[in-house]
Formats: C-alpha cells, sequence, structure tokens
C-alpha cells in the first residue's frame, strides 16, 4: 500500500503516498547533493573525491529516476519503458564509454611514442 | 483495469479514463526523444571527459581559474527545488486540486527554472571575460556546448511552461491539456536528472 503511484482506491491514501514519495526524493538528492560538495571541497585525496562524486551521482541519478520519473525497476509498469531506458544506457556506454577509452589511449600513445622515437633514435 | 504505471513519469490513473490510455502512447514517444536527447548530453560528456587534460585546454584558462563552486552549488539547489516543484503540478492534475494549484506549481517551476538561467548566464559572461571563450580550447568548446545546450533546454523549458499555462487558462485541465502535462513532468525532471551529471562531472570532477 505504501507503494508510489499504484492508483489506490482511495484517492486521498494513494496522494499522500505519493507526496510522500516526492518528499523521499527531495530528502535524498539534498543530501546526496550536500556529500558531493563536501567532498570536493574536504582535504581528502583527489582519488578519493572523484569516487565520492561518481558514487553520490549515480545514486541521485536512480533517485530521480525511481521518485520524480516514476520508473519502476521491478516490473510493475508496462515493461517497454525499463526497456528503453535500459538499452539507451547500454547503447551510451559503448558510444561514451568508448569515446573516452580511445581519446584517452590515443593521448598515452602519443606521449610515450614520443619518448620511444627519441629512444629508437639513440638505439640507431 | 489493472493499475499499473503505463508511461514514465506520475500517471495520471484510471480514474481519468480517456486521458490516461491517451497518455501511454504520447508519453511513451516523448519519452523516446527524451533518449535520444540522453544520446546527445552523453556524446558530449564523453567529448568534455576527453579534452579534459593539459593538452586539451590548450594554455587556455583551466577549471581552477574559471568555475564558481558556490555559483554551481546556487543553480543546483534552484534547478534540484524547481524539479521537486513539478511534484505539486503532477499530484495536483491527477488528484484534480482545480487549475490554480496547477497554474500556481507551473509558475513556481518556471521561476526556480530563471533563477537557475540568471546564474548560469552571470557565470558564462564571468568566464568569457576571463578569457574562457568557446574557441580558447577543446575543453572549454566541449564545456560551452554541453552546460550551454543544457541552459537552452531549460529555456525551452520554461517556454513550455508558459505555453502550458496559456492553454490550462484558455482550455482548462482537459484531457489533451493533461497528456501534455505528463510529458513536460518527464521533460522538466529531465533536465534535472542532467544537472546532476553537470554539476558532478564537469563542475567537481575538475575541481577534486
Amino acid at each position: 500500500m505504501t507503494r508510489p503511484n499504484t492508483g489506490e482506491v482511495d484517492p486521498q491514501d494513494g496522494m499522500a503516498a505519493e507526496i510522500k514519495s516526492y518528499a523521499i526524493g527531495f530528502a535524498v538528492s539534498l543530501l546526496l547533493t550536500l556529500g558531493a560538495f563536501t567532498a570536493a571541497m574536504s582535504d581528502i585525496s583527489a582519488t578519493m573525491k572523484v569516487l565520492l562524486i561518481c558514487i553520490a551521482a549515480l545514486l541521485q541519478i536512480v533517485t530521480h529516476l525511481r521518485n520524480f520519473l516514476h520508473l519502476s525497476f521491478s516490473g510493475e509498469q508496462s515493461r517497454e519503458d525499463l526497456l528503453l531506458v535500459l538499452f539507451s544506457v547500454t547503447l551510451l556506454a559503448i558510444m561514451a564509454g568508448g569515446t573516452w577509452y580511445i581519446m584517452s589511449d590515443l593521448s598515452d600513445r602519443m606521449h610515450t611514442s614520443h619518448e620511444g622515437t627519441t629512444h629508437s633514435f639513440k638505439s640507431n | 483495469m489493472s493499475e499499473t504505471n503505463l508511461y514514465p513519469g506520475l500517471n495520471l490513473g484510471s480514474g481519468h479514463g480517456e486521458a490516461h490510455d491517451q497518455a501511454e502512447t504520447t508519453v511513451f514517444g516523448f519519452w523516446v526523444f527524451v533518449m535520444s536527447d540522453l544520446f546527445i548530453f552523453g556524446i558530449l560528456f564523453a567529448s568534455y571527459a576527453s579534452y579534459l587534460d593539459p593538452i586539451g585546454m590548450a594554455g587556455g584558462p583551466g577549471p581552477q581559474t574559471l568555475f564558481d563552486i558556490k555559483s554551481v552549488a546556487i543553480q543546483t539547489a534552484f534547478l534540484l527545488v524547481g524539479g521537486v516543484a513539478y511534484g505539486g503540478v503532477s499530484i495536483g492534475t491527477k488528484y484534480e486540486h482545480g487549475r490554480t494549484v496547477v497554474i500556481a506549481s507551473l509558475l513556481l517551476c518556471a521561476a526556480l527554472g530563471a533563477g537557475f538561467l540568471f546564474f548560469e548566464v552571470k557565470d558564462f559572461i564571468t568566464q568569457a571575460g576571463k578569457g574562457g571563450v568557446p574557441q580558447a580550447s577543446g575543453w572549454l568548446s566541449a564545456y560551452w556546448a554541453l552546460v550551454g545546450l543544457h541552459g537552452v533546454h531549460v529555456f525551452s523549458g520554461i517556454l513550455w511552461i508558459s505555453a502550458m499555462i496559456a492553454q490550462i487558462a484558455v482550455r482548462g485541465l482537459d484531457d489533451v491539456v493533461k497528456v501534455r502535462l505528463s510529458m513536460l513532468g518527464v521533460f522538466w525532471h529531465f533536465l534535472d536528472l542532467i544537472w546532476v551529471g553537470i554539476f558532478s562531472f564537469v563542475f567537481l570532477v575538475p575541481l577534486a
């Protein structure tokens, strides 16, 4: 009965659940945002900062999908919505992740091949 | 009929009869558009991340010089509260609180969106003044394209909200308007979701 957006028979009951869902979404988003900003401004190592910011961002994106976009992860809605999102995210991960990987790999190779050329000159 | 969610966003529910059924196909179609928008943003995020090194910055001004973390926090607050405020529109429409509640919530969303844009444009002007123009480096081109595109989306969201207020005033909350409000909700919440990625990966990670 406390599940948001299931359209109960008593409309007031459903409304209370939906307001609660928005309130929870807001509270969680606010905490995660504050966490990310606090981490960025703290004195911990850069790697830890990036890790914490990434975790907070992922959790907040999931919160937004659940509480604001009302996307259900447990299949209590038409399956197509979830499939569309999962398919889009998979394609995006391949394209965006692939772009980032190729470009950073290229950057590394151009950097090291410059040194490599110097070495080969020496050995010749 | 079974009470399941037929489409993303707060469902109108079967009490709304035809509008609820009509919304299934229409909002799903809009959700497909939003996912294509997600691709554009995703690729721009990837370009931004690729340029985020000394070569990409090409001797131009970097994140430490250009970014103002306080202003980013203010913009984040505006957009987060603005996104939650749309809950007033969705719940007000679904439980028939009348057009005054819905219009008031829409005005609140538009005002918070405008507040966000004010600080964003202010930042853009300051950054351009410090030499952080798009043509200065590949990193700055990616930055302006990504954050600028999001700003343009928020601006079109405000235009859409204004159009919906006019439609509610003229035709009332009829079936067509309810379906359009459901789509606007998906769009408005999606912009908030993209901003989570922007404040985390565009602003906070480079400053870390």
